[in-house]
């Protein structure tokens, strides 16, 4: 099989820093890493068999209702999420909230689907689904570790920075605030296409 | 009275769905390279949704929540299918954008020349979906409140889509660093208005 | 088969509802049970934690099975009060907090209407308040009533519970909870260094009721007792909090009033 569909989501043509979509209901997950990984999962899988089923019944949807009947499948996997969250994992459904909802109008998910699942094979599109919703975990979980480290200390909860070292301990470190707040997950973000750009020049816009 | 007005200030400046909980944001980078066409779009989300969130309120308050069922009886009293809301809210979000365009398009052409474009892109607009999950999380105490509140988001969203084009198109004559150009420097003009619009979080009366 | 006809398009749709329809419902009934647990222990487990008990029920096993043993070892009974303090029925665990504070924002609108809404009026909506009181046994035998709040913050409500030791004066315990507060500036609330400052503070300035304050910079000296240091960067949820404690605490006050005066006699014969 060709390996450019699970290879390209993750570095060349990753969902969020090259294609930019799916960055609505990222960003506010991104505070601490558990949320962060488990939202990553939860879109991962959620783009992988909604792109899978859409695959196998292509050929009888009809065209004009196209675009709800994708919606629905989309809907019921993230329903089933969600429900699943609530019952076993419930103290990290509540961190996300309304958020797990808002994986339904996640563009990378209908985007994976109108682009790949619709022309394609059910295992290949199963597998490009699968490996956009991986590209775009990455940057979550890379956002996440950088605003959970820098602005609580902590990562999944753990402190990571010694107790010693916090002012109110006698040391000389303060956690930086600004990470905690959303405007900081953009602009990390920024960063990150940044550093992504200057090792791949291929991607730089054109003035 | 005061209530309204707190919901409506509150939910453009405070909770600004782009800047205070990212909502919205595919369509919001990629169509805020013209002040023109942000305008349109604008306008679009803003009318979307004014009307899908009060159609989802009423069919939140009266058919999905626990016990909502209970004017059809008392053996509906513990029938609870909130379950189903998402699928119910997307379903109606993209039916409302559906017929909306329809009317637009049979009564007003050179309105649909200019908006009807957008209306596709809002079906998956995550404005639209979040201001009505929002809402039920909110739990409104009635269906003004809850229209009030989308208008709120949807003007707020309007200001924020047409501030980020105006700087982007001013930003066409600064020499941006090549890996920046573009998406990237994009993401942190939006993180610092972002933190412009933190200020507002001192509003309360 | 052409896929464009209208009656294939409506068929099509038709299966389709009832297919998802049919999974959701099964997933949703048959994880009912669980989720229900879950929300019901998440609550026993926030009265405990007031009472400073179960601080160990994350690094349990079976998390759930544990909190329901303490719960019922610890909290034994609970009752609801009306606002003049008397006991009435109903099942405290099951009040809605929430719906008792729309109403109090709905008194507080009314006696601010200068005379427009009567007091007979206002009275008959406080007669509709229900407060759930909890009582807990500690493992000294002696008992600590919980007692609940709720307000809003910046983003959105904000609860919690607050124990008060058998002086129906000194604070035993607090948690606190919030739906949307930032992480790490007014979702601080949630966090136990926080709540813990509340142990051992008084609600009582001699017979005054003081309430406990958030103070920004710290407790005063003249109020050690009564204030706790606000949560640096969430100003706006500091605010929320003093309201919510101090106007439950005081439609709770006659209730906590008479038992104290009742104790203060006991002592004094």
């Amino acid at each position: 099989m060709d390996k450019k569909i699970y290879k390209n989501p993750i570095f060349v043509s990753n969902p969020i820093t090259v294609l930019v979509l799916g960055i609505c209901s990222a960003l506010a997950v991104t505070v601490k890493m558990g949320p962060a990984l488990v939202m990553a999962l939860s879109v991962t899988v959620v783009t992988g068999f909604s792109n899978f089923i859409v695959s196998m019944i292509r050929k009888t949807i009809p065209n004009r209702i196209r675009i709800i009947v994708q919606l629905v499948v989309v809907a019921m996997f993230v329903i089933l999420i969600d429900q699943i969250l609530k019952a076993f994992a419930y103290d990290i459904s509540k961190q996300l909230s309304v958020y797990i909802g808002l994986i339904i109008t996640n563009c990378i998910i209908m985007g994976r689907i109108e682009a790949f699942g619709l022309g394609h094979k059910p295992i290949p599109s199963l597998i490009d689904g699968l490996a956009n919703g991986f590209g775009y975990g990455i940057i979550l979980v890379v956002v996440a570790f950088f605003r959970e480290l820098l602005g609580s200390g902590t990562l999944f909860g753990v402190q990571i920075i010694p107790l010693s070292w916090y002012v109110k301990n006698g040391g000389f470190y303060e956690n930086n605030g600004l990470f905690i707040l959303p405007p900081m997950a953009l602009i990390l973000l920024g960063v990150i296409v940044w550093v992504q750009r200057s090792i791949q020049k291929e991607l730089q816009e054109k003035k | 009275m005061q209530d309204i007005l707190n919901i409506f200030v509150k939910s453009i400046f405070v909770d600004n769905m782009v800047f205070a909980y990212f909502l919205g944001m595919c369509s919001f980078l990629a169509v805020s390279k013209s002040v023109k066409t942000a305008t349109g779009l604008g306008i679009a989300v803003t009318l979307v949704l004014t009307i899908t969130l009060p159609v989802n309120y009423l069919l939140n308050k009266y058919v999905l929540s626990a016990g909502a069922l209970k004017w059809l009886g008392a053996g509906f009293a513990n029938v609870d299918l909130s379950f189903l809301s998402f699928i119910i809210f997307i379903a109606v979000i993209a039916a409302i954008v559906q017929i909306v365009e329809m009317i637009v398009e049979k009564y007003s052409p050179s309105l649909y020349n200019s908006l009807g474009i957008y209306l596709p892109l809002i079906a998956v607009n995550c404005a639209i979906l979040g201001g009505s999950l929002f809402m039920q999380q909110k739990e409104f105490a009635d269906v003004g409140l809850a229209t009030t509140y989308a208008l709120g988001s949807g003007l707020g969203w309007f200001l924020a889509i047409i501030s980020l084009a105006a700087i982007r198109e001013k930003l066409a004559y600064s020499h941006v660093p090549a890996p920046l150009r573009g998406i990237g420097i994009t993401f942190i003009i939006t993180g610092l208005m972002g933190i412009a619009f933190m200020s507002f979080m001192g509003i309360s009366w | 088969m052409d896929t464009n006809k209208n009656s294939y398009t409506i068929i099509y749709a038709t299966i389709m509802v009832v297919i998802v329809a049919a999974v959701l419902a099964f997933a949703s009934t048959a994880l009912k049970g669980k989720q229900e647990r879950n929300v019901a222990v998440e609550k026993q487990l926030n009265l405990l934690t007031s009472v400073n008990l179960a601080e160990d029920a994350a690094h349990a096993a079976d998390k759930n099975s544990y909190v329901e043993k303490e719960y019922a070892k610890y909290i034994k009974t609970s009752f609801i009060l009306n606002y003049k303090g008397e006991k009435i029925d109903g099942d405290a665990f099951g009040v809605n907090l929430k719906e008792q504070y729309d109403l109090m924002k709905k008194i507080d609108a009314a006696s601010q209407s200068d005379g427009k809404v009567s007091e007979q009026k206002i009275n008959g909506m406080k007669a509709q308040l229900r407060l759930p009181v909890f009582v807990c046994i500690t493992n000294d035998g002696k008992t600590a009533d919980i007692f609940s709040c709720y307000g809003t913050g910046l983003w959105g409500p904000i609860w919690g519970y607050l124990s008060i030791a058998d002086d129906f004066n000194t604070i035993k315990g607090a948690v606190f909870d919030d739906e949307g507060e930032t992480p790490g500036l007014g979702g601080e609330i949630a966090e136990r260094s926080f709540q813990m400052q509340f142990a051992g503070k008084e609600i009582f300035k001699g017979d005054a009721f003081t309430s406990i304050t958030l103070k920004k910079g710290g407790a005063t000296q003249a109020n050690i007792k009564h204030e706790v240091d606000a949560i640096s960067g969430g100003t706006m949820t500091s605010r929320g909090l003093n309201k919510a404690i101090k106007q439950w605490l005081e439609y709770y006050l006659p209730y906590i009033k008479a038992k104290k005066d009742a104790n203060s006699s006991n002592l004094s014969k």
